[in-house]
């Protein structure tokens, strides 16, 4: 979705347009200087995972491109790239929020969670998933278990209809959606269990 | 997407002030759940120079009561709306309705303002790449009048144009039907007459001009509100019908009713003939039946849609039926 750099733009100031942000920029610094810069790429800092990251981001950078083709983390999947299939869920601020519907640009500050994390720390989510055997074709699955890991967190009893309110934006071709409820709620007896 | 510039906007009158000096060719994003779709099919002619992010505006989030009114700011996600315990308590309306918009995730991203604001989403206007110049952008005519019109209005089109695609809101009609006021940068405008039919355009806001508040009227005592929402799926989809009332009742007898649909329409549709069915009588399946009948007594289905008017007449039966059900302490199942 990047690389088309071929646009004109327009001077928000006064009107004429140009070819370039460089050749935008000059004009802004000669005839408008003091007043703002329009922004072209900035450095934002996120945290990712537990570790920061301060990347330059173009203005049209998704939030999963940043993720998955910049840092590297491919668990986060694209889908639908429309906000309709919850494939590329990630945890923003505690919250499960589509990472191709956000703008990198707009994320300074923010903290991340992605499927990548919550196998790190060894979530039990991970062994639930493969012993319920929880995906078919495995595409969604990160998904899934990046929505379950933000419902644990808030609700760490969630009851069978919670689990499915809470999996409602997720959605899988090869139908999986009975052992999801399964295994969120093997994970949750898991963790309490664990907890006392 | 292609490339644009972004701002960061720290108050309204910088926002107001940005859109002024990029004079329509920059729009605003909160969270951008409809625009950034609008923008990777680029399914517009013209796409933006320039995005102006007004999530950085403090303070535009908050929910509280206030001088008799609910306030909610521009900001609020539609899942704080949901479940927001003095939302869910006077308010269950516009509580249900926040909470069937999209999904979970698209409730923790878009907002309230954002809702109200949203495009059609008329899979003509909406095909990639400017495929179809409908009327609604500024083209020849309407496509789906003789083409796929299944999820089009059955109330005929808007005055001007003849385009026929439906408002797709879910917290539309439930403001409209608990009397909401939309305060924004420069004015305060009914919510009734806040959604309009012209070209690009599906508010009434002008181009620098940003909601800013939503402030809903404290309902009177013995006034129950209810949000009734059918979709192919139970979640990630549009409505092929909602509807919202507020109805209130003295001795069991109506005394008002507000009853708006959308979906139905180019604008969100009160329901006048099934409130004044109402009035005077007690709330039971033959007065909710009538109310259905009389809210689609001057419909006119497309070659494709007959099916919404029946869906509307039920949904209305329902709705009318669920804030009698609220009021004996039952909740009301949405479906």
């Amino acid at each position: 979705m990047q690389g088309d750099h071929s646009r004109q733009l327009t001077c928000p100031h006064c009107g004429p347009t140009f070819a370039s942000f460089e050749a935008l920029k000059d004009h802004m610094l000669t005839h408008h200087r003091g007043v703002g810069l329009p922004t072209a790429e900035s450095r934002i800092t996120v945290n990712v995972n537990g570790s920061n990251h301060t990347p330059r981001v173009e203005p049209d950078w998704t939030l999963y491109h940043l993720i998955h083709d910049r840092l590297g983390l491919t668990g986060t999947k694209q889908f639908c790239d429309r906000g309709a299939c919850g494939s590329c869920t990630v945890i923003m601020n505690g919250k499960p929020v589509l990472s191709c519907m956000t703008l990198a640009i707009e994320c300074d500050g923010a903290k991340i969670e992605t499927a990548e994390g919550i196998s790190d720390a060894g979530h039990p989510l991970i062994e639930y998933y493969v012993k319920h055997h929880a995906m078919q074709c495995g595409y969604c699955t990160p998904g899934f278990v990046v929505t379950s890991k933000a419902l644990l967190d808030r609700n760490p009893d969630p009851t069978e209809e919670d689990i499915k309110q809470a999996l409602a934006g997720n959605l899988c071709r090869c139908g999986t959606y009975p052992q999801h409820v399964i295994a969120v709620r093997e994970v949750a007896k898991d963790l309490q269990a664990n907890k006392e | 997407m292609k490339s644009f510039t972004h701002f960061d906007a720290h108050s309204i009158g910088e926002a107001v002030s940005l859109l002024d000096r990029y004079n329509g060719k920059a729009a605003v994003i909160a969270g951008g759940t409809d625009l950034l779709g609008k923008m990777k099919d680029r399914a517009l002619p013209e796409y933006p120079e320039a995005l102006i992010n007004i999530k950085t505006i403090p303070g535009l989030d908050a929910i509280g009561e206030g001088d008799g009114m609910l306030r909610i700011g521009a900001l609020a996600t539609l899942d704080e709306v949901a479940n927001h315990p003095v939302v869910q308590e006077k308010y269950p309306a516009l509580a249900q309705a926040a909470g069937r918009v999209g999904s979970p995730q698209l409730r923790n991203m878009g907002t309230i303002a954002g809702n109200i604001c949203q495009d059609i989403r008329c899979w003509y206007y909406r095909a990639p790449n400017n495929r179809f110049s409908c009327l609604r952008k500024g083209g020849g005519r309407c496509y789906a009048l003789k083409g796929d019109n299944r999820f089009h209005s059955i109330f005929g089109g808007s005055v001007e144009g003849g385009c026929i695609a439906v408002h797709p809101s879910d917290t539309a009609p439930a403001l409209i039907a608990l009397g909401a006021e939309i305060v924004t940068s420069q004015r305060t405008i009914e919510m009734e007459e806040f959604i309009n039919v012209g070209v690009r355009n599906t508010t009434v806001l002008e181009g620098h001009e940003i909601v800013t508040e939503i402030r809903v009227p404290e309902p009177s005592a013995g006034a129950k509100s209810a949000f009734l929402k059918y979709a192919l799926r139970r979640s990630i989809d549009f409505p092929i019908v909602n509807c919202a009332a507020s109805i209130a009742r003295e001795n069991a007898k109506v005394t008002r009713a507000r009853i708006c649909l959308n979906a139905v329409h180019v604008v969100p549709r009160r329901a006048i003939e099934a409130e004044r069915a109402l009035i005077g009588k007690t709330i039971d399946e033959t007065s909710a039946e009538e109310a259905g009948q009389a809210t689609v007594s001057d419909a006119s289905p497309l070659k494709d849609n007959a099916y919404m008017v029946q869906t509307a007449r039920i949904l209305v039966k329902r709705t009318v039926l669920a804030c009698r059900e609220l009021e004996q302490g039952a909740s009301a199942t949405a479906r």
